[in-house]
């Protein structure tokens, strides 16, 4: 099961919500349920002093001046409040009127409080059931009852030294009981509301905040292959997703450019391939259309063995020159000398040129160097020998040139006998050259070794420029020159 | 028949080239646009196959000044480009009909027949005159019941005359639609020509079919 970001997002704010709510609840009720009972106890401990107060030391006893009518809530039969007076021997000296076995409709003997454990001089409370059988609490005062000066007589005697008597005073804590739980459910409606409130809160912020992932999701989606430079829209995103698009954006486009060059190169593949398809089997088929002399079908078999040794040379500079813009070529760069190189080169056309009275003039000093890759370098030469034979004039010349000038190397080859137009040596690199435009050469050698040179060139670091100047009809047509300068030393 | 190729690719130039001779048209070839158009504007082709891309002028242009010329030569595009838009482009500037490379050399000569037909308005790929029935696909030719073993040649004469029957063709007209540019025969030729096709066609007892319109050439037709 994939972690939905909206889910994490909506359990960590409850979880977070619920635990300060939490607290929040557990303090406000720690305070009240402090309040209420400090009150109680407060009240209870103020009756008990009441009390005390009328406890009174008598010379030979103890007296209680205590008027239960002033305090109907130990009397009243219903739901009554209880005390219960000890003197220091044990003995109790006084009991609520609700310890009277007449009370509430009790029968038998009088009933007690326990005697629960007090301090002198301070209150302290208890929990306990009361007689008849309710949760009660009870404030124990441990004091010394007041001596008594002047007796009824009026008459001062010496009183005997007081002696601690303990009174019990209880009261049931129903009321407090139920005003501490409604505290609690409110408490706990209150944070169960915050809850719920919380989560539709959080569940609208969280699909308003993740609506732009939705947002972008859709755009990526309306993305199609066939067009992958239609960009994902990034105006109106968050600052924070903005970057997403843009680096999807980025991805797409380097896609796009691949993908553009696999479909330029199948395009390209088809469309000139179909020339020299059409060649082989034409020339097979006016050759099958009837009995032939053995020499005629040998001129056939040498016609589609041309075409096929085009079209493979066709095939393999494609994939050069694919692979060569693709950006996957490893430089190996070495020190080469220019020299040997064009001589070695020039090598397998030196014969075609002898026969067509092509003649070759070199200019270039005999130590002319360079550092670079010497393959992509032997494409350039190779390329341009073989591009200036192929358009030079019968009778024309090729001119190579080779000097070293501060930090670069520039070379140019030149051949006689150009038919083209200025306008028409723009198009010389582009692959293929074709179009609506006339093109020059045969359908299987158009425009590619040009388009190589520049690819290799680009490689090496360089720059390539080709023009044509008009020479005059006597030699020929125009004199065509390709410009190539290259860094002396391969960074 | 006359046909004009233009096609920068030198075998496959060569292939059909031949095989439209093979197959008895009078052939003229060029690799060369400027040199296309120049063939083209100076002789009257039946049928002119025209790659679109050529060096020099390419093969739109060729086309588009054939058409501002008036030249009724029919075009067959032979292409490389196979996108609907190139073929309606191709069509629209006044082509007759459209051949994708690479193509079955049959259709090729299939396609170049009808367009040739058409040249004289003669869609029945059978033409007759009087009891003579000439199969243009096979090139075969009757008298009657019987099969006229004819040349190359003499057939392609026939053929020529048998698509204008009735009309008076001139020796100057027959000679320009059958022979090919650099043909080192002259018009007189035709005469010659003339003369084997009547022996081989007439037969004593049966009404003439050749005529020689004095002064101004020969007419095929059951009647003079």
């Amino acid at each position: 099961m994939r972690r939905s970001l909206r889910s994490r997002l909506l359990a960590w704010t409850i979880g977070g919500m619920a635990l300060l709510v939490a607290l929040f609840a557990v303090g406000v009720y720690a305070a009240a349920h402090r309040a209420l009972v400090g009150g109680f106890e407060e009240s209870l401990a103020a009756t008990a002093r009441a009390l005390a107060a009328s406890v009174k030391q008598e010379p030979k006893k103890i007296e209680v001046e205590f008027d239960e009518r002033e305090m109907p809530e130990f009397r009243r039969p219903d739901r009554p409040g209880y005390f219960q007076l000890w003197g220091p021997d044990g003995a109790v000296l006084k009991r609520s009127a609700s310890l009277a076995p007449s009370t509430g409709g009790r029968t038998g003997p009088a009933a007690d409080l326990p005697r629960l454990e007090g301090t002198s001089g301070a209150a302290v409370f208890h929990d306990l059931a009361l007689p008849d059988g309710r949760p009660g609490r009870a404030v124990v005062l441990l004091f010394l009852p007041q001596v008594e000066e002047d007796d009824e007589d009026g008459h001062r005697k010496a009183p005997p030294a007081p002696q601690p008597v303990t009174l019990i005073v209880a009261r049931e804590t129903a009321g407090l009981d139920a005003e501490l739980a409604a505290i609690r459910w409110l408490m706990a409606g209150a944070a169960g509301a915050t809850l719920l409130l919380t989560l539709v809160v959080a569940a609208l912020v969280v699909r308003q905040g993740l609506r732009p992932l939705e947002t972008l999701a859709a755009r990526i989606a309306a993305v199609r292959e066939e067009n992958l430079d239609a960009a994902i829209p990034v105006e109106g995103m968050p600052r924070e997703l903005a970057p997403v698009g843009e680096r999807l954006n980025d991805l797409l486009r380097r896609l796009g450019d691949v993908l553009g060059r696999e479909r330029a190169f199948t395009a390209d593949a088809a469309h000139e391939l179909r020339t020299p398809l059409a060649g082989i089997r034409s020339t097979i088929e006016v050759a099958l259309a009837r009995p032939r002399k053995p020499d005629e079908y040998g001129r056939a078999l040498a016609d589609c063995l041309d075409i096929a040794r085009q079209m493979q040379t066709l095939v393999d500079n494609l994939l050069v020159l694919t692979r060569m813009e693709g950006g996957q070529v490893a430089l190996r760069p070495e020190v080469v000398r220019v020299g040997e190189l064009l001589e070695a080169l020039w090598r397998p056309h030196a014969a075609e040129a002898q026969a067509r009275g092509i003649v070759l003039e070199r200019r270039l000093p005999a130590d002319l160097q360079c550092t670079a890759d010497r393959d992509l370098l032997v494409m350039v030469v190779s390329n341009l020998l073989a591009n200036a034979v192929e358009y030079a004039n019968d009778g024309g010349r090729i001119e190579v040139l080779g000097q070293a000038a501060d930090d670069t190397l520039e070379l140019s080859v030149a051949n006689t006998g150009c038919t083209l137009s200025a306008a028409e040596v723009r198009h010389v690199f582009d692959r293929f050259w074709r179009g609506d435009s006339a093109r020059t050469g045969t359908g299987v050698h158009c425009g590619l070794g040009l388009s190589l040179v520049e690819r290799a060139v680009q490689a090496l670091g360089g720059a390539v420029s080709a023009t044509v100047s008009p020479y005059g009809p006597v030699l020929g047509g125009g004199r065509f020159v390709v410009r190539v300068t290259l860094p002396a030393a391969l960074p | 028949m006359r046909v004009l190729v233009v096609e920068d690719y030198l075998p496959l130039q060569r292939a059909v080239a031949k095989g439209l001779r093979e197959a008895g048209f009078a052939v003229d070839a060029t690799g060369d646009g400027e040199e296309g158009l120049w063939y083209a504007s100076g002789n009257d082709y039946d049928v002119i196959v025209l790659d679109l891309m050529l060096p020099g002028v390419d093969g739109l242009t060729i086309l588009k000044r054939l058409r501002s010329e008036g030249r009724p030569a029919h075009v067959l595009i032979l292409t490389a480009k196979d996108t609907v838009a190139d073929r309606v482009r191709g069509l629209d500037l006044g082509a007759d009909d459209y051949l994708v490379k690479p193509f079955a050399l049959e259709e090729l000569l299939a396609r170049v027949r009808a367009l040739a037909r058409r040249a004289y308005r003669a869609k029945n790929p059978t033409l007759a005159a009087g009891d003579l029935r000439i199969e243009t696909t096979a090139q075969r030719v009757w008298r009657g019941r019987t099969e006229v073993r004819l040349t190359p040649r003499e057939y392609a004469l026939l053929e020529y005359l048998a698509m204008r029957a009735g009309q008076v063709v001139s020796r100057t007209d027959i000679w320009e639609h059958l022979y090919e540019f650099n043909s080192e025969a002259d018009s007189n030729v035709v005469d010659v020509y003339i003369g084997y096709l009547r022996r081989k066609i007439e037969r004593p007892g049966k009404p003439a079919l050749i005529h020689t319109v004095r002064g101004r050439g020969y007419s095929l037709g059951a009647e003079s």
